[in-house]
């Protein structure tokens, strides 16, 4: 349609060679006159349709402002509050501890982002564009916004006799709003200016790193901290300090600027990485090889394959990603009080033995001889952990929990352990992830068993965002096991196992959110058998990953469902065993296909955290609605809360958008 | 055979009952329903060690099923089909044995889209036959070599051509070393270019020894190549015999008419 004078030949010529060209054919920009003639006013009707969007937009932009600006506001309650919002009571002089753990969660972002960002770049007319954008919406926003209202030398709203409020001309407005007009002015100049320097190819091809600005933006936060009087909160000897119109204390910013250094560090760390694998991989294959195993020479080369150890590396990033937050919430922002005495005489001695003893069974179980004995000792061994459940159910025989958690996760083992038969190599590996479970196993019920040395006003040691992105964090890395799980026995042959999980999924998505939060709050310790317990948070995880889960749990099977017939055939034609079949075919074919669906609801999970603050936690939402309306100095300033909590949310689920966007094309490459 | 000693001394007891020696395919009266649809109907065949046997007929006649039941993606109802003296039953450590000695090739190719070419031929190698990545990886390699394409181990199989995807779909069935190899039509949904590459390839696997059952439509590959005939219709075995029998004075008269129609 763009381009009708196409000779229509070319394709009845169709015998001739097309001999492609080494490049596309470049199409110029249309100069901005005739684009906005093309795009937004080609005829009559789509002019005025333009006209009245336009229109629409501004009122919103004005309401927005007005709201914004009005003198009603108190933003400085947010500025005041923000480390409330975040971590709540933490005390002062154990904040370090939430710095170790920004510190942990920046140093993996950042080596991550350098193995695996493929950022590229923004062109240079796309930066005009948004430095242009961002100067006509500031100096739009400055005309739209209502005038201010006058106020006398006490600092008091004038009003005139019937009440009103009496608003400065609007002169005189626009006049106050100098500094408003100098920043819209500065950002139009500044993208003229890159206009006029560079011609319209070079505008299209000339790129910025994305880099810069994704450690800029930071970087400008950081640094508005040692110049902006955001005030500042603390929560020192027991006693709330708020102070409004101070600067950020040093224990704020110092730390601040020190994660930046440390984000940007590991970023290069974790370049550097990548590059040099990179580099070693060119290299590998610039030597020439004739055959895979001719030369003798070449073959002490051939072992460090660097696509191996790029692959380490991501492998354990990624193990100390699934691994953090565990560690961090419960070791370094609990701080445990470990009793000593018990873990030597009891948690130790059991631990090694249940490592040895264990490593022993799967080592049996493991040789390539074990055949159907191997099969039914494993079945024994969940009979066996199933059966120390049950008698703790009914008050049997007392045993620690954890010993019950290592019989069952042996019994998992012992299952899998057909999968690792013959080869010592991978008998050891089985062998190894075991002993790696049983140090996780005790270790963690330690930890978490001793009580907290954090002393705050609640009985929470965090609360605000931390709390959310807890809860929110562990919803998901707990929801999706169980999920993939339940959407594999839903589509599974045995009937036991389909019943068992249509019945579920159908059950948990016909009652509302709320409603199971607080049932398990509230109705189902009621149900707990004398002496267990459940602590608030831990009920409110439970209910929030059941209830993911089921979801999760469809979006799964949507994938599965997309798998063709030819793909099982395939992998039972090689022999694979059904487990192998599920895990190396089918799960990453299926998970591949239902990204979206997944990360929809991976977003619905964090903001669904809001509703915490109804079962009584102190979460991101609660604080701003209820905590800092309730502070002296900021009695009833709920608006400006709820507005900077929305757009907090608002950034992170964006964020996950964006990047389940760049995950769909990367994993697509494959696909074709 | 190598593989023999694996095999548990029960299997060996009964597969001596069962077939000859170097009998690799035994059928007996098979017997299969879609449904009230008869698939197969008493199908009684023998194939030898090292033989290469091209079953031809119409579509529908199900040459496709038979070969299908012989590595158990379809289950028989009745008769008796013996793989390398391993009856298939419901047993699914018979089922497992098979399969990692049938070798199989389909006529969608059916790669592993995620995998890589080279993970596509070491996956069973390494988890079912259990060698080291290295050695799998030496192996894919050869095996790539075979077919023709030693410098496509990297790729992805979508960004393949038709007959390079049926030949990585051979090289990864030949990696599990197997005694048989099935394929089904493989052909059959390549672009007639690429046929040649990939007949190409199961000409030099038949000169190597390799015993194949072959389902094709290509009549020239079943002239040059086969050791016997075998023609279907409507399920049933109509007629058996060498090519130069089958082609020059077949017996029956559906066989004639089927090669009326594809002459």
């Amino acid at each position: 349609m763009t381009d009708p004078m196409l000779p229509p030949a070319s394709t009845a010529m169709g015998a001739e060679p097309v001999i492609p060209a080494a490049s596309p054919p470049d199409r110029p920009s249309l100069p901005p006159g005739r684009w906005i003639r093309e795009n937004l006013f080609p005829n009559t009707r789509n002019s005025i349709l333009t006209i009245f969007a336009i229109l629409i937009a501004l009122f919103a932009y004005r309401g927005l402002l007005n709201f914004m600006f009005s003198e009603e506001r108190s933003w400085i309650a947010v500025r005041t509050n923000l480390r409330l919002m975040f971590t709540q009571a933490y005390p002062e002089h154990q904040y370090i501890r939430v710095w170790v753990t920004v510190g942990t969660i920046m140093v993996l972002a950042g080596v991550s982002a350098g193995i695996w960002a493929r950022w590229g770049g923004v062109t240079v007319k796309r930066l005009m564009g948004w430095l242009m954008s961002g100067g006509v919406l500031t100096a739009a926003g400055v005309l739209v916004r209502e005038p201010s209202v006058l106020t006398d030398a006490a600092g008091e709203s004038v009003r005139d006799d019937a009440g009103e409020l009496v608003r400065e001309s609007f002169a005189a407005a626009m006049a106050d709003r100098w500094v408003w007009w100098a920043i819209a002015i500065a950002l139009l100049a500044l993208g003229l200016v890159l206009w006029t320097s560079l011609d319209d190819l070079r505008r299209r091809t000339i790129e910025i790193p994305v880099a810069w600005l994704i450690f800029g933006l930071p970087a400008l936060l950081v640094a508005s901290t040692w110049v902006v009087r955001y005030g500042h909160y603390g929560f020192t000897e027991g006693e709330f300090i708020a102070e409004p119109g101070q600067l950020v204390a040093m224990t704020t910013r110092v730390p601040w600027t020190f994660m930046w250094l440390i984000l940007v560090a590991s970023f290069a760390l974790g370049r550097a990485a990548r590059d040099r694998a990179i580099a070693s991989a060119q290299a590998a294959e610039e030597t020439p090889n004739g055959g895979p195993s001719d030369e003798g020479a070449d073959d002490d080369a051939v072992p460090e394959l660097p696509r191996g150890a790029l692959a380490r590396t991501r492998t354990s990033v990624n193990l100390l990603w699934v691994l953090s937050p565990f560690f961090l919430y419960w070791v370094v922002m609990r701080d445990p009080e470990i009793d000593y005495a018990h873990v030597f005489s009891t948690m130790l001695p059991m631990g090694l033995a249940f490592g040895a003893a264990g490593a022993a069974v799967l080592w049996l179980l493991t040789r390539s001889d074990a055949g159907e004995v191997g099969r039914l000792a494993a079945i024994g061994l969940l009979l066996l952990a199933a059966f120390h459940w049950v008698a703790a159910y009914f008050g049997w025989y007392s045993m620690l929990q954890v010993a019950r958690i290592a019989f069952l996760l042996l019994a998992v083992a012992g299952l899998l352990a057909p999968n690792f038969a013959g080869v010592a190599a991978q008998r050891r590996r089985l062998v190894g992830a075991w002993l790696f479970m049983v140090l996780i196993a005790f270790y963690g019920a330690t930890v978490i068993n001793s009580p907290s040395t954090v002393e705050t006003p609640t009985d929470m040691f965090i609360g605000g965002f931390s709390v959310t992105l807890l809860v929110s964090v562990l919803t998901i890395m707990l929801s999706f096991p169980i999920g993939v799980l339940l959407a594999l026995a839903r589509t599974s042959r045995q009937p036991i196992f389909r019943v068992l999980s249509t019945i579920y999924i159908e059950v948990i998505r016909g009652v509302p959110l709320i409603t199971l939060l607080l049932f398990f709050s509230g109705v189902l310790p009621l149900f707990l058998p004398d002496g267990m317990e459940l602590a608030e948070l831990a009920a409110a995880i439970l209910g929030y990953t059941l209830f993911s889960a089921a979801y999760l749990a469809e979006n799964v099977r949507g994938g599965l469902q997309s798998i063709r017939r030819g793909q099982y055939e395939a992998a039972d034609a090689v022999g694979l065993t059904t487990t192998q079949r599920t895990g190396f075919i089918v799960l990453p074919q299926s998970l591949r296909v239902s990204i979206p669906p997944l990360v929809g609801q991976v977003i619905a999970t964090f903001k669904e955290t809001s509703l915490l603050a109804i079962i009584g936690l102190f979460d991101f939402l609660r604080m701003a609605n209820s905590v800092i309306p309730n502070q002296s100095q900021f009695l009833g300033v709920r608006r400006e809360n709820l507005l900077f909590v929305s757009v907090v949310y608002w950034v992170v689920a964006f964020a996950m958008s964006k990047y389940s966007q760049r995950l769909e094309q990367r994993v697509g490459l494959g696909q074709r | 055979m190598s593989t023999q000693p694996a095999h548990g001394d029960a299997t060996i007891a009964v597969s001596d009952e069962l077939a000859a020696r170097d009998d690799m395919i035994v059928c007996r009266e098979v017997d299969k329903w879609f449904g009230d649809f008869q698939a197969l109907s008493g199908i009684s065949a023998t194939i030898k060690e090292q033989e290469i046997v091209v079953v031809l007929g119409p579509s529908g006649s199900g040459k496709s099923t038979w070969i299908r039941c012989i590595n158990r993606l379809e289950a028989h109802q009745s008769g008796q089909i013996i793989v390398d003296g391993i009856e298939l039953t419901n047993d699914l450590r018979n089922i497992e044995k098979i399969r990692s000695e049938v070798g199989m090739v389909f006529q969608q190719f059916n790669l592993f889209p995620h995998l890589t070419v080279l993970d596509n031929i070491t996956l069973a190698p390494i988890w079912v036959r259990k060698k080291s990545r290295p050695e799998a990886e030496e192996l894919a390699e050869s095996l790539l070599e075979r077919v023709g394409i030693p410098e496509q181990a990297q790729k992805f199989p979508g960004q393949l051509s038709g007959g390079q995807q049926q030949r990585v779909a051979i090289a990864r069935a030949l990696a599990m070393e197997p005694r048989v190899m099935l394929f089904d039509e493989p052909t059959s949904a390549l672009d007639p270019e690429m046929i040649k590459e990939v007949l190409d390839v199961m000409e030099e696997l038949a000169r190597s020894g390799m015993t194949m059952m072959v389902v094709t439509h290509e009549m020239g590959f079943a002239r040059e190549v086969a050791d016997r005939i075998i023609f279907m219709e409507e399920g049933e075995i109509v007629e058996v015999g060498t090519p130069h029998h089958f082609f020059t004075e077949p017996a029956e008269e559906r066989t004639k008419l089927f090669l009326s129609q594809v002459l």
